[in-house]
């Protein structure tokens, strides 16, 4: 187990360096730098400024050069500097990582609460009423765009109602007197974003954990399990649904590995301070430190979670081994 | 019910720890109970004001994005600004020094003509701890922007300043010195200062590195120390990617200013703007905010629910237009680029597609500029005429086609023209021109990219087949050097700078952009802007569109409001904001 473990997070370190190579290499080969940006907002920058500012960001650097540059910094622990928001990445990374942690988070667990006793009650009864109304609308869920229905949510719950704020991520400026208050704030930020992300996940997860167990319930184990004379509630949670549980851990640890990559759309249109929103700002604005650190946790995340699902492979089914 | 609880403990705590740094909070900032102007009446309380502009930490000199300038003017102000009415006015200076009222002269030194000019800083202009400013803080913002190890933006702005001297008796008096006999020496809009007693000791432990000023600077490290700013506002906090709060600065020399808070919060998504608005989450969208289509149907919202708010459009100093690629070999011919421009019904597409909200360009110098002329005696206007067009056309040797687009033996008089894809008002344009040209038998294809294409490659360097339509940010009395000067032809062996991007070359309009600098009499200047005017609207290298309008959302109690429709924002005037 301590070998495949080791060997895999030795593997996992392989594939970072070379990701983060060609990542790099996508970067510099994307058109524009941070100097065009500041040409936008500076009509008098003149083209003296800009041959001193490309070579001042190294930008007049061949790609292998820069690449070493960064890679040097990131191993001596030195994530860099935003050429953006002229702060350090870490500063920059913190709380946006932390925002999006948030989201993504509960986002999950609430589609989780939701999707998997709904995906447990159509397996039990396929082709119920039920059955055919939570499929509707898990269809639904994985069908409508999450622009589309967070700007639905937008105008009913924050416009129309005005029951939620339309965006953000508190409320502005304001001293909390206690941290019952904090969190009450923070929550009534968090439910239309968290909804608008959870909708899809919750149509997709049911379903798959109504085909996992409609599967695992076909069994002969199961039979045997109800001849014994076992009672319902074992027969399905410890015999069915832990067996179900193999497909299920895998869709949910990629899902897991999403929460530190942000949720572009959402965070955007929520005015949400999240690490996605931050990606595709240093991205469009060239800033390399933020883009690829940001992207270094987001492969590490996704590898990462790889490779707890396979662990955790082992502790739902025993007959498991690493070797 | 157990587990649902300790998931609902888990996001509970999770939400806590997010709490992000809000050291800066002042004495002022209301607690959680105070009132909030969401959904009520706006009060001199708070103004929540949205931006869709990301901004970057507050040091004016290395600022370089717009919505960081639209906020430091809140927290800080330059010797001099632009006002709304297009003029040069003192803002920390007592008064604008200038030849005829003797606080500017040229002298000669060492055989070069340079010129000395007096600037008085205000009594009581302060920084925020309530130091004055004094001159040393400008030798000292000098000594920063010229610093190799620090990435300023528009650095000759600066460096212009050879020297400044305080006088020994008068903190407030400096001596300034430029490299050349100028006459912009006065526009020191752009030119900032820092606080010396405060980041004087940063610069010195580290100034010697790379970028270890601007990593260290107090801006970044301590930004809500009132000492800052000297402006009618201080920050009191900052949250990069989400949110900015101010406070009245009480030691302002100016105006006191009659918000107890403003807040200016980032909602990058401009179709969310609407919504937040009218949720109270803001109470007015800044100039960064919406796009003009998205005005124009929010305008009629208001008309027609009678919402509490006006829609504001002011012209301004952007020009849309489109350049073409004078490389191309048939629009090399005067008579098609001409054709071209008799072809667009300006005064049609302006009130078609923007319902009047935006003007009719004729060249590239805006009304909002003294040096704009409609004199058609001094310029060259098209109007529009197809007939005009078509005799030109027919001259030129392109007859119509059985297709109804016209050919000169196997030539087809076929051109592309591009633009940002994903830009609605850009794409209704397009739409209007092909329409237009098509009816005097030229066929035009469209061809879009998104944004960091078309200008990082395809307009700088020149790689756009005939047609590029895009704007031109400018500033009044700004030479256009940059745009139409031989020397700015963006090639390989200059790294593709400068912004003449048309490939224009007139050596007449050479010699007399270079002779300008040094011309000191504003009629002389404005009779060179006008021979440099005719040239540009004779030769036709450039097809002038419209002139874009800058747009704001204000709630109706909101008085003494001006957008500027410059580079220099509306918040240069925040102190005189209030409700009534």
């Amino acid at each position: 187990m301590l070998t495949f473990i080791l060997r895999r997070i030795v593997q996992t370190l392989v594939v970072i360096v070379i990701l983060s190579y060609v990542c790099f290499g996508l970067m510099t080969l994307m058109p524009g730098d941070p100097v065009e940006l500041m040409i936008s907002a500076n009509p008098r920058i003149s083209a003296e400024d800009v041959t001193r500012l490309r070579e001042f960001y190294g930008l007049d650097q061949p790609l292998i050069k820069r690449y070493y540059t960064w890679i040097s910094d990131i191993s001596k622990g030195e994530l860099g500097y935003s050429r953006t928001y002229r702060i350090p990445v870490t500063e920059m990374m913190g709380p946006a990582l932390t925002a999006t942690f948030i989201l993504s988070i509960t986002s999950l667990l609430f589609s989780l609460i939701i999707a998997i006793p709904l995906g447990i009650v159509c397996a039990l009864k396929p082709n119920s009423k039920v059955d055919y109304i939570a499929n509707l609308f898990s269809f639904a869920g994985i069908s409508v765009p999450s622009f589309w229905l967070g700007i639905v949510l937008i105008i009913i719950f924050a416009v129309n109602l005005r029951w939620l704020p339309a965006g953000g991520y508190q409320t502005t400026g304001l001293a909390y007197e206690n941290i019952f208050q904090e969190l009450m704030d923070k929550a009534k930020y968090l439910i239309l974003p968290m909804v608008s992300l959870s909708v899809q996940s919750i149509g997709r997860f049911s379903r798959f954990t109504r085909s996992a167990m409609l599967e695992a319930m076909r069994n002969d184990y199961i039979r045997t399990a109800r001849a014994k004379g076992l009672s319902n509630r074992v027969v399905i949670f410890q015999h069915g649904f832990r067996n179900a549980l193999i497909p299920l851990i895998t869709i949910i640890a990629i899902s897991f590995s999403s929460i530190f990559s942000g949720a572009l759309i959402t965070e955007t249109l929520f005015a949400y301070p999240g690490v996605g929103r931050l990606i595709y700002s240093s991205i469009i604005g060239n800033d390399f430190n933020v883009a690829m650190v940001a992207f270094v946790v987001s492969v590490s995340a996704v590898l990462i979670m790889s490779l707890v699902s396979d662990i955790l492979y082992g502790v739902v089914d025993p007959r498991i081994s690493y070797k | 019910m157990k587990n649902l609880s300790l998931v609902l403990a888990t996001v509970l705590v999770l939400v806590g720890c997010t709490k992000k740094d809000n050291a800066g909070s002042t004495p002022g900032t209301p607690s959680a109970g105070a009132t909030s102007n969401a959904g009520g009446k706006l009060t001199n309380n708070e103004l929540k004001i949205g931006i869709t502009q990301e901004f970057e930490n507050f040091n004016p000199v290395i600022q370089t994005m717009s919505a960081t300038s639209y906020m430091q003017h809140m927290v800080n102000r330059p010797l001099v600004t632009i006002n709304a009415d297009g003029k040069w006015i003192p803002l920390l200076a007592k008064k604008i020094p200038t030849i005829e009222n003797g606080a500017a002269k040229i002298v000669d030194k060492g055989g070069k003509k340079k010129l000395v000019a007096i600037w008085e800083i205000l009594e009581n202009a302060n920084w925020g701890d309530g130091k004055p400013v004094i001159c040393e803080d400008i030798i000292f913002s000098l000594k920063v922007a010229s610093s190799p190890n620090v990435s300023v933006g528009e650095k000759e702005t600066y460096t212009q300043i050879e020297k400044i001297e305080a006088d020994p008796k008068n903190p407030k008096k400096c001596t300034f010195t430029y490299e050349k006999a100028k006459w912009d020496f006065y526009q020191l809009g752009t030119v900032w200062l820092l606080p010396s007693h405060l980041e004087e000791a940063v610069f010195k432990k580290f100034g010697a590195l790379k970028e270890g000023y601007e990593k260290n600077s107090l801006y970044s490290k301590d930004p809500t120390n009132p000492g800052l700013y000297n402006g009618p506002y201080v920050l009191t906090e900052l949250q990069l990617g989400d949110h900015v709060s101010f406070a009245p600065n009480t030691k302002f020399y100016g105006e006191a200013p009659k918000f107890k808070r403003i807040i200016v919060k980032l909602i990058p998504n401009s179709g969310t703007l609407e919504a937040n608005l009218r949720s109270g989450t803001i109470d007015m969208i800044s100039s960064l905010g919406l796009a003009l289509d998205q005005a124009l149907a929010f305008d009629k919202k208001v008309k027609g629910e009678n919402l509490g708010y006006s829609v504001l459009f002011e012209p301004s100093a952007t020009y849309e237009h489109i350049d073409l690629n004078l490389d191309n070999p048939i629009l090399k011919d005067i008579r098609v680029r001409k054709a071209l421009n008799y072809s667009i019904n300006r005064e049609e597409l302006v009130n078609s597609l923007f319902e009047g909200k935006q003007n009719p360009a004729i060249h590239a110098v805006t009304p909002k500029d003294p040096w704009f002329t409609d004199d058609p005696t001094k310029v060259v206007i098209y109007k529009y005429s197809p007939r005009e067009a078509e005799r030109l056309l027919e001259e030129a040797g392109w007859k119509m086609g059985a297709d109804g687009i016209r050919t000169k033996g196997e030539k087809r008089l076929s051109f592309t023209l591009m633009t940002t894809a994903g830009n609605k008002t850009r794409e209704l344009v397009q739409v209007y021109l092909q329409n237009k040209w098509k009816q005097v038998g030229i066929e035009v294809v469209s061809r879009n990219e998104p944004a960091r294409v078309f200008f990082g490659e395809t307009t700088k360097k020149r790689k756009f087949d005939s047609m590029a339509l895009f704007a031109w940010i400018s500033s009044p009395e700004n030479n256009p050097k940059s745009t139409f000067t031989t020397n700015n032809i963006p090639t390989a062996k200059n790294g593709w700078s400068g912004q003449n991007s048309m490939g224009w070359s007139n050596p007449k309009v050479d010699e007399l952009l270079y002779s300008m600098d040094t011309v000191f009499e504003h009629a002389k200047r404005v009779e060179i802007i006008h021979k440099v005017l005719k040239y540009y609207t004779e030769d036709v290298p450039v097809l002038p569109l419209y002139y874009r309008s800058d747009i704001a959302v204000i709630p109706t109690q909101l008085k003494n409001f001006r957008l500027t429709g410059h580079q220099f924002p509306e918040t240069n005037e925040v102190e005189k904001w209030t409700v009534e």
